[in-house]
């Protein structure tokens, strides 16, 4: 009995031996850029891509930015019975002398849809593309069994936010007065500098601490584009 | 005209069986019961928003589903627990339908 329990004993210590020999660095997956895809979906969170520090002479090599949002929209081709749709589905909010559209909300992914008349369909609150298109789809399809002749097009992703932290603070005050034709930096309106990048067309918010938010994006490529910009950017800024 | 739904209590249901009663004895004209029911709406509705001053508190585990559909909330809860000062009560499952009650100064009611 008192055998088995030091067994036990030593094997768990021997298991946690075995896996404390991981490397000193984190490795990251290198097997990428190929075809176009630069982000690689972690297989357990898709809402994470990792990237490459360009130029990377830092101590850590990647960085893992985090897709916070992912708004799509979807035309059914049929007009709508918005009463009918409130009446009739679960989880809907409609008050047509507040906003003309139906809200729908569904629990898996956990996503909000704006329903119209017109048949237009817009999802948010997804955590990411392929989280945005089955949402879609759910909402596609309860309203299909509402009887509505919908069909699926011009399914588009129009926004996706995503944030990432770089770990060292940012220099926003010289920040802002070397690239004032895109940067705009209020302290006492947000605590944040917006940077309006032109190449490719997106929103960046760039925080002290080091953490940024990319927003106003179409895609994941894109997102990957506006971090290689502005990776060394930021870090000729870094304070200390 | 005040809402109707608190004829759904058990009130409203005991003063229906009543009226009810009285007509079938041809006491009372059916007109006059459904006076008697319109007046029950407008002092029900009243008396719950300006004399009661009871508080009681719910809280639910889960929000099962809700709706917002002209202007009246429907809330399906589950496991909800209701708390007054000491007292105790927990509920499986819990359906509260809520009108807006700032046009006619008065409350939504809740239903199991």
């Amino acid at each position: 009995m008192e055998n088995k329990t030091a067994d036990s004993v030593l094997k768990s210590i021997l298991s946690t031996n075995t896996s404390k020999t991981t490397p000193a660095v984190p490795v990251p997956d290198w097997s990428t850029p190929l075809g176009g895809h630069t982000s690689v979906p972690i297989p357990t969170n898709p809402s994470n891509m990792t990237v490459s520090i360009p130029g990377s002479a830092t101590n850590d090599p990647f960085v893992n930015i985090t897709l916070q949002n992912c708004v799509a929209t979807v035309e059914l081709g049929c007009e709508l019975d918005l009463m009918t749709i409130n009446f009739r589905t679960r989880n809907s909010e409609y008050n047509p002398s507040r906003f003309s559209g139906v809200i729908m909300r569904i629990r898996e992914p956990r996503t909000t849809a704006l329903i119209f008349k017109t048949g237009k369909i817009i999802c948010t609150g997804a955590r990411n593309e392929q989280d945005a298109l089955l949402a879609s789809k759910k909402f596609t399809r309860i309203l299909q069994k509402l009887n509505f002749n919908v069909k699926f097009t011009n399914y588009k992703i129009q926004n996706i936010v995503a944030s990432c932290d770089l770990r060292f603070p940012i220099k926003l005050e010289n920040l802002n007065q070397m690239h004032g034709q895109f940067s705009s930096y209020e302290p006492e309106v947000f605590p944040g500098l917006v940077y309006r990048m032109v190449k490719p067309r997106l929103v960046l918010l760039i925080f002290v601490n080091g953490k940024v938010l990319f927003t106003g994006s179409k895609s994941r490529q894109e997102i990957k584009e506006a971090f290689d910009n502005i990776y060394p950017i930021l870090k000729s800024f870094r304070k200390n | 005209m005040s809402y109707q739904l608190y004829r759904n209590t058990t009130l409203g249901h005991t003063l229906q069986e009543s009226l009810d009663e009285l007509i079938q004895y041809g006491q009372i004209t059916p007109q006059l019961a459904c006076k008697v029911l319109l007046q029950f709406d407008k002092s029900i509705n009243q008396t719950l928003a300006t004399r009661v001053k009871s508080r009681l508190t719910f809280k639910a585990s889960k929000l099962n589903t809700y709706r917002f559909c002209d202007n009246v909330w429907t809330f399906m809860l589950n496991d909800v627990e209701f708390r007054e000062v000491q007292e105790i009560t927990r509920i499986d499952k819990v359906k509260i339908v809520a009108c807006d009650g700032k046009n006619v100064a008065e409350e939504g009611s809740s239903k199991k």
